[in-house]
């Protein structure tokens, strides 16, 4: 049964992710642009927020539009987050927290060698070392994701958070410093969070291997062997309910 | 040559009826508390100086602040530690601006076309992180409005070809404004004809748009311009830090993506 499909994301699921991401690269494109600072602007030069203003028409449009965006992404979540909380977000936090140190920090030093330097190495440097080259099963997230997972929730809180805040500046704070301290977590939350997209990005539907669960994003299923191979506890989970 | 619109003050002439400051807070709305233009007192030091216990230390004083008063000894009328002297004020709109390298979003910028330092004030979240970089305390919050304000030369009384307020309310005369860039203006006359200062504080010179014939006092007043500590951690320590943590991702990213197209082995399949 090679070819068949087991289910691995439901339509909200797929929704909630686009959508995420598609609101990501407009506020982070349109929050680049606000830095028209030289001195405090991440791309060298000030071309970006320059462009930027051009394009949407003056620096309110974008401080305008950027907000709007983090509005109803901030909204939709919340939406999800109250309504969808049995049926998807504590689902979902579970499984992302589900950590098991001794399996999972073999999983995070196997699988990087076996990336880097094949698999062939990696069982050589088993047998040179003396450690099990077995590359350890993974649940329905392998803790790669989860490391990942876990900071871009809290770092969005922390964005949202703070970009309340400077939304808010002008309508009913009076300390200043609030402010402030605000613009530079924001930044460098998002930062960080941006760090860390990259490697998403990659992993998620470049790096060799990850094409099913690339198309999985728009399908919501993932062939058997994929699952059997880099999932093989949630496979096995899920073939334990089916085969009854 | 480009606008750069200025003022030269004859500071000798106010006389600190303070009608500049009445007649722009009328024309701008400027709230109760703050000032968008001032005038500035050298108070004269006759009488206690603070801190001196008896009267020889008095005399020392009196005679120390004589010794120190800048070129006011060498010209004639200032040298006198007993005379007052007002010097009017406000936003400079200065050639070097420190409040313009310190808004995050350029919210506050230099007009290209008269050379006047101008808030958007729709751009502006109030922040306040211009506030401090000004070292004439030009800017202040607007209470209300909650974003920034200073002056802006009115802009809107300009456009129906009018003086600011400042200007054409003073009894004496004492302020002077035009295009700096433009020989036949009175101000460039003036500049050209008299010798002139600018009060500029030592550690900050943002090369401020605003002469005063001859000499002025107090001098040392303007302050060295700062940065809120959340914006100073931004450009030396955030950025770097981002930059490292974005850019290691980011080669890490390409080394893997390099290996994949270059290198065919076994790991395809899978």
């Amino acid at each position: 049964m090679s070819d068949e499909q087991i289910k691995r994301h439901t339509p909200v699921t797929i929704f909630i992710h686009w959508f995420n991401a598609f609101c990501w690269f407009f506020l982070l494109a349109t929050g680049l642009g606000l830095i028209g600072n030289e001195q405090l602007q991440p791309l060298v030069g000030t071309w970006w927020p320059s462009m930027m203003r051009i394009i949407f028409g003056s620096g309110e449009m974008l401080l305008v539009l950027h907000i709007i965006c983090g509005l109803v992404w901030t909204v939709v979540f919340l939406i999800y987050a109250v309504f969808g909380a049995k049926q998807y977000v504590i689902p979902f936090l579970k499984e992302i927290l589900a950590v098991v140190p001794s399996r999972d920090v073999m999983w995070l030093f196997t699988k990087q060698i076996q990336m880097t330097m094949g698999s062939k190495t990696l069982e050589r440097m088993g047998k040179i070392f003396g450690f099990d080259a077995k590359i350890p099963d993974q649940g329905f997230y392998n803790v790669g994701q989860k490391l990942f997972a876990v900071p871009s929730i809290l770092g969005g809180l922390v964005i949202v958070i703070t970009g309340i805040i400077m939304a808010l500046s002008n309508v009913c704070i009076t300390d200043t410093s609030v402010v402030q301290w605000s613009i530079l977590i924001h930044f460098v939350t998002v930062g960080f969070v941006f760090a860390g997209l990259l490697i998403h990005i990659f992993m998620a539907s470049i790096a060799i291997g990850e094409r099913p669960a690339f198309i999985s994003m728009f399908t919501g299923t993932v062939p058997e062997e994929y699952a059997k191979h880099h999932h093989k506890l949630w496979y096995d989970e899920v073939k334990g309910k089916l085969d009854v | 040559m480009k606008t750069q619109l200025a003022m030269v003050i004859d500071s000798s002439s106010c006389i600190d009826c303070k009608a500049c400051m009445v007649s722009c807070k009328v024309e701008n709305k400027v709230p109760g508390g703050y000032w968008r233009n001032w005038v500035k007192q050298r108070e004269p030091r006759f009488g206690k100086i603070p801190g001196a216990k008896d009267p020889a230390a008095q005399a020392e004083g009196c005679r120390t602040w004589i010794i120190q008063a800048p070129d006011f000894d060498k010209v004639k009328g200032y040298g006198d530690p007993g005379s007052m002297h007002f010097q009017p004020g406000g936003c400079m709109h200065c050639a070097n601006p420190a409040c313009v390298q310190a808004c995050p979003t350029g919210a506050t910028y230099k007009d290209e076309k008269d050379g006047t330092v101008r808030l958007n004030d729709k751009l502006c979240i109030g922040c306040g992180c211009c506030i401090p970089a000004c070292p004439y305390g030009a800017r202040y919050r607007h209470p209300e409005k909650k974003i920034v304000d200073k002056c802006d030369f009115c802009a809107k009384r300009r456009e129906r070809g009018e003086l600011p307020a400042c200007v054409i309310t003073c009894p004496t005369k004492a302020r002077t404004f035009g295009n700096i860039n433009d020989p036949e203006s009175d101000v460039a006359r003036l500049v050209k004809e008299n010798k002139t200062v600018r009060v500029v504080n030592e550690e900050t010179d943002t090369e401020p748009n605003m002469y005063y014939v001859l000499t002025t006092a107090p001098m040392n007043w303007p302050r060295k311009a700062e940065s809120p500590t959340p914006i100073r951690w931004w450009a030396s320590l955030a950025k770097p830090l981002v930059w490292a943590v974005v850019g290691l991702n980011a080669l890490g990213v390409l080394v893997m993506f390099g290996k994949q197209l270059i290198i065919k082995d076994e790991e395809t399949e899978k």
